[in-house]
């Protein structure tokens, strides 16, 4: 297993904001566009340092959406933020005509993916990757930890197109070490092995990072790949891991329909691959009743125990799978559920 | 040329007679429509005089044009071929199989700077662009054409509480109230007057007009340049004027426009100009 952080993770806090401001100071293009939600996105770092290219447009997806794109047209970078629902959902034909189809390079920053919070389905972005990862020429990108949020706006500012970045909110863990590098163009291969390929994105990383070290010490071989961008998928590495496993399971932190899992499963099949695929996520339900969000990825099954469980199911295995245990946090720390 | 669209640097053009510029349009986009036998005809005949006034007013190489309605780009396109701006070859191709210019405009669409075709949507763009200005420092006009049923769309409001929030003033809607939506008139599917009434509450200058009377419509256009805040010219039109051959009955989203009728809209409209030349 590679040599990265264990959990409880150390985290720290509004890595994004800081390196969005740390990028505009070298990039006078970016304009920070925000719908009501400027504190929770960590823009308010932005706000004081450059109140000039800050726009507030309010409680108004639609309309910010259909703005960012005549800027950007204008030849500004647009960065437009709010929660990852509300920037997929409600303003889903204004992403599709005003940003996607003239290939404009807006940067569309969705926090608070899956069931990260405990707000109810109205707030729970589940679906944002499949409708994103619909839209022709998109990039879809869902960062593991701080060191890649970190990196995640000067890996994008340049890309020829729009992208959507999941992000996670709060304290975000540390996981990898400081030389970890994001890159665009390629699922990182973090593991090798013959049993299982897991292949996870976001959030999901911790817990299948969790799960592989268990297998592991059980005597089951696992390729660990984390997979931070979902369109375009690096399929030649997904096709390359999968190959050298017996079964390949997916963990993703939204709706199984659309996301993570059915990208990989696409590839798979297209490269002519029969491997048995499992796919962690919401099975085609929507999350309720919650006051935390470790309730809510026990509950519907994206837990360290159900990769566990899952792959060791999916080899076959019909003994006890080993139990999963993960030390708990302290308050500024994280650990997955 | 069929990339042209009017803000871009060089692009020329000159109206000398706006009130003639308007029955060429009339007369240009029933040709347009007639190889398909229907189109959106009435779309031309009720925006004929705000394009031509537009045309009139823009500085051409500096303001924008936003068409917020794709279905109107037909008389943009007309009043672009008139003024040289289009090559005759790309708008004999209007709406064909393979051909760059589509009837419901496109992102790819020439002349207007952009065109939205799901509805609701260009008044967000334009106040981006007079926002993107501002920024800027560039003294430029955004002009919008925006039609009467968009105004069921909620997009429509949203930029309108930005617009006049940002005191967005170098920004300019011309807003066709022609009473016509795909269901039938507008008033009889939503009700959405006072619209006047409606904008200035948004924090807007609001002109209330006869949208067939080019020289009003001209005068509104160069009044509202010194204004304060966005304005918004409320054009009354119908989506026949200037076209007595259609039929009373004629469906004004989407005129049927058979061989024989094709021919005497152009017999009609040809006289009227050759008339206005005499």
């Amino acid at each position: 297993m590679p040599d990265l952080n264990e959990p409880p993770y150390p985290t720290v806090l509004k890595p994004y904001g800081q390196s969005l401001v740390e990028l505009a100071r070298h990039c006078p293009d970016i304009v920070c566009l925000t719908g009501d939600l400027t504190r929770q996105c960590e823009i308010d770092l932005f706000q004081d340092a450059f109140p000039e290219r800050f726009i507030h447009a309010g409680m108004a997806e639609a309309n910010m959406m259909g703005i960012a794109g005549a800027l950007a047209r204008d030849g500004h970078i647009p960065f437009v933020h709010t929660f990852g629902v509300f920037a997929t959902r409600r303003p889903l034909d204004q992403i599709i005509n005003a940003i996607a189809f003239p290939r404009l390079k807006v940067r569309i920053m969705g926090f608070m993916p899956g069931v990260s919070s405990p707000g109810g389905p109205s707030h729970q972005a589940i679906d944002d990757v499949a409708l994103m990862r619909a839209l022709p020429g998109m990039t879809v990108v869902d960062v593991a930890d701080a060191v890649e949020v970190r990196q995640v706006a000067p890996a994008i500012v340049d890309v020829d197109g729009p992208v959507y970045v999941r992000l996670k909110r709060g304290e975000i863990p540390v996981i990898f070490g400081d030389d970890h590098r994001l890159r665009l163009d390629r699922a990182d291969v973090l593991a090798r092995g013959e049993d299982v390929a897991l292949f996870a994105s976001g959030m999901m990383l911790a817990p299948a990072l969790a799960a592989a070290r268990l297998l592991e010490a059980h005597g089951v071989s696992v390729s660990l790949v984390n997979v931070p961008v979902i369109k375009p998928l690096d399929a030649a590495t997904v096709a390359d891991v999968a190959r050298s496993a017996k079964v390949v399971v997916t963990a993703e932190n939204h709706t199984i329909v659309g996301g993570l899992g059915s990208a990989i499963a696409e590839t798979l099949a297209e490269a002519g691959l029969g491997r048995p695929l499992r796919r962690i996520g919401l099975r085609d339900t929507f999350a309720e009743g919650s006051l935390t969000a470790p309730y809510l990825f026990d509950k519907y099954g994206l837990s360290t125990q159900a990769i566990i469980d899952t792959a060791w199911t999916a080899l076959g295995r019909r003994d006890r799978a080993p139990s999963a245990e993960i030390a708990p946090a302290e308050p500024g720390e994280y650990s997955p559920v | 040329m069929p990339d042209t669209h009017v803000s871009d640097p060089g692009t020329r053009w000159t109206v000398t007679d706006p009130a003639r510029l308007a029955t060429s349009i009339r007369l240009r986009a029933v040709k347009m429509v007639a190889p398909q036998g229907f189109g959106y005809l009435g779309q031309a005949l009720s925006s004929a005089e705000q394009v031509a006034a537009l045309f009139t007013v823009l500085r051409p190489g500096e303001d924008r044009l936003v068409c917020s309605p794709g279905h109107y780009v037909i008389g943009i396109f007309a009043a672009a071929a008139e003024l040289g701006i289009l090559d005759e070859d790309s708008v004999s191709g209007y709406g064909q199989n393979g051909s760059p210019v589509e009837a419901i405009g496109t992102e790819r669409s020439p002349v207007a700077d952009y065109i939205c075709g799901s509805l609701g949507q260009g008044l967000s763009a334009a106040t981006g662009f007079a926002l993107s200005d501002r920024l800027r420092n560039r003294d430029r006009r955004t002009f919008a054409m925006v039609s009467d049923g968009e105004l069921e769309e909620g997009q429509v409001w949203e930029a309108a509480m930005f617009a006049a929030h940002h005191r967005l003033n170098r920004l300019t809607v011309l807003l066709d109230a022609n009473n016509s939506q795909v269901d039938g008139p507008v008033d009889t599917i939503t009700t959405i007057e006072p619209i006047a009434a409606k904008w200035e509450a948004f924090g807007w200058d609001a002109v209330d007009l006869d949208g067939h009377d080019v020289g009003a419509v001209i005068k509104a256009l160069a009044e509202t340049a010194r204004g304060n805040r966005p304005a918004v010219l409320i054009c009354r039109t119908s989506t026949t004027h200037g076209l007595q051959c259609l039929p009373p009955d004629a469906d004004g989203h989407f005129i049927k426009l058979p061989p024989d009728l094709a021919a005497r809209a152009e017999a009609e409209l040809t006289a009227r100009l050759e008339d206005r030349d005499a």
